[in-house]
């Protein structure tokens, strides 16, 4: 890390409106969500193409938006990997991610025009490559990895491993490749985007910032130092298992993994029960409900093992959305005030607004309610599927409140730059 | 790893403290609040003021970079003393919003920052000074007043 000095402080941090672009990005993709779940309600659980459009549009339009935009914020800072000239890179990703991912969706849901899948696979498999060669030879180079920096290198190993196979289905749809093991490269691609990409990821991240945000005491150092490779090295021995036909060893592999991560949920509530800041927030109820969420992920996933109940795997649906979600909102509520603040102050801005005056806190907290009534609406749409057009319905209003928090953000942030008062080493005061 | 360990220690009484003046503030307690605080700033600045005139010259003296990792941790405690002195103004003032604001701001800032020295910094000190060299420099900052 301190091999490469310049990026180790936070105004190493790639500009503000690349984060925002991203997040914003990622809100539009849940309000779409949230009209296609209130608007296909009725197909969600009879039509599996409803559900894959709806799963791309979390996993890719949404969660990858979030934690790409979130990556180009952390590298610098957390793993010193500065990322050169972000705004155009991060520019290129996006056109080529974004009509990438609605043309997936778009065949998923039903537009069966073939050259859609052409567009996502050379779309979708260039915003890949862009995105490897943007961040993975920076974080290789690292020298003295933390647990976070090295694990943010494994989650985007695994995003790839989770890329590969999904553009391999894609080609295959779309006529490029012929079909066979298709069902064993689809659980491939389940296995290294859920528990790799995004559960390794929210991880990694959590070794940082629970510890930052909310004065605890450190994660254990086994677990801090060796959790994410071995979650990655099991991913990886499940490949030649599904490969050779030993579904059972492979289901084995996924228990094994299961117990692991509710072990680290288990962890990370009681070091958020052992913070030194007694002073509560949003994000802390988000991240206690993300938490809860992946223990009945984990729970709801042993328990299909035993016999197969339909509620069951919509539980497990929703749980691992809403606990990648609760954590996405937790650091969204940290995060965004804290670099509006960060960037202007570090400007020399006097009139920088205060995180609170950026998002406030009892906005927070309405929205984590919000969140909370949309998670409960949605679990109970399994036994009166009439509810998941009002879950619809809740989904774009707690995106549309992030997209709104994102505007303000950003307007305030111009609004001061615009008029605030700054103070200038050779100038003096200047308006 | 003994500079590790001490200057860690103190990273861990700032903290103590910090919180205790926070949740204070949150109640309007700005008695016990303003006690804390000071309490917690004066501490603060002392760690300050041990490596940016014992620590750091020593770290220089050995690698003979100045205008590396030390450059960026004396920027970010001017960063801190600047927010120090605005949450005291907050105290004075008893402007709960604006003290609960800012420490938000304080701690995230510092937190990275203690983390940066705990696992870099400090450890490439403990690695790079000879010992002899390191238990001098620990009795010279224990010695250090504000």
């Amino acid at each position: 890390m301190f091999g490469q000095q310049n990026g180790l402080s936070l105004d190493q941090a790639p500009p503000i409106r690349v984060i925002f672009r991203f997040f914003l990005i990622a809100s539009l993709f849940g309000m779409g969500g949230g009209i296609w779940l209130a608007v296909f309600a009725g197909d969600i659980m009879t039509e599996r193409s409803a559900l894959l459009a709806l799963t791309h549009i979390f996993t890719l339009g949404i969660m990858a938006s979030f934690m790409i935009g979130a990556l180009f914020q952390m590298l610098p800072v957390i793993a010193g990997v500065v990322i050169r000239s972000p705004l155009p890179k991060s520019l290129v990703f996006t056109l080529a991610f974004v009509p990438g991912t609605m043309s997936l969706v778009a065949v998923f849901g039903g537009y069966q025009e073939e050259l859609l899948y052409t567009v996502a696979f050379i779309l979708l498999g260039f915003a890949l490559f862009l995105l490897i060669v943007i961040m993975l030879p920076g974080l290789l180079s690292v020298t003295h990895h933390t647990p976070s920096s090295k694990g943010m290198t494994i989650a985007l190993t695994a995003f790839a491993f989770t890329f590969i196979p999904g553009l391999y289905m894609t080609g295959i749809l779309g006529g490029f490749f012929d079909g066979s093991n298709y069902t064993i490269i689809r659980a491939i691609h389940y296995g290294f985007g859920l528990e790799g990409w995004i559960a390794l990821l929210i991880v990694s991240i959590s070794f940082q910032v629970i510890e930052m945000f909310y004065v605890t005491p450190p994660y254990p150092p086994l677990v801090a130092k060796y959790f994410t490779t071995l979650v990655l090295s099991l991913l990886i021995l499940k490949v030649p298992l599904l490969l050779y036909g030993s579904e059972s060893s492979a289901a084995a592999v996924d228990t094994v993994i299961g117990i692991l991560l509710l072990l680290f949920a288990l962890i990370t509530l009681r070091r958020l029960s052992q913070r030194k800041r007694s002073v509560t927030d949003a994000s802390l109820w988000f991240w206690r409900l993300g938490m809860g969420n992946l223990i009945a992920v984990v729970v709801s996933a042993l328990l299909l093992k035993l016999g197969s109940f339909g509620w069951m795997l919509g539980v497990l649906y929703i749980s691992f959305v809403f606990f990648a979600l609760s954590i996405v909102f937790a650091m969204f509520y940290k995060i965004v005030p804290f670099l509006t603040w960060f960037h202007l102050n570090a400007e020399g801005y006097f009139s920088a607004p205060m995180m609170h005056e950026v998002i406030a806190p009892s906005n927070a907290r309405r929205h984590f309610w919000l969140h909370l009534v949309t998670l409960t609406t949605l679990l109970l749409s399994f036994a009166l599927p009439a509810l998941f057009r009002l879950g619809g319905i809740l989904l774009i209003l707690s995106f549309g409140v992030i997209a709104w928090h994102i505007l303000s953000a950003g307007k305030l942030y111009e609004d001061t730059k615009l008029k605030g008062e700054k103070f200038d080493l050779g100038m003096g005061m200047q308006g | 790893m003994i500079i590790t360990a001490y200057l860690r220690e103190e990273h861990r009484e700032c903290d103590t403290l910090f919180a205790k003046a926070e949740e204070a503030a949150s109640k309007a307690d700005w008695d016990t609040a303003g006690v804390h605080f000071r309490e917690f700033a004066d501490e603060t600045l002392l760690h300050f003021k041990k490596e940016e005139e014992q620590l750091f010259p020593a770290f220089e003296a050995q690698t003979g970079n100045t205008q590396g990792p030390t450059m960026v941790m004396r920027y970010e405690h001017s960063q801190v003393r600047g927010l120090i002195e605005r949450m005291n103004d907050a105290v004075s003032t008893k402007n709960k919003d604006a003290f609960l604001s800012l420490a938000e701001s304080l701690m995230i800032l510092l937190q990275q920052h203690n983390m940066k020295e705990e696992q870099m910094l400090y450890a490439m000190c403990d690695r790079l000074i000879p010992v002899d060299t390191k238990e001098q420099l620990l009795a010279v900052m224990e010695k250090v007043s504000l």
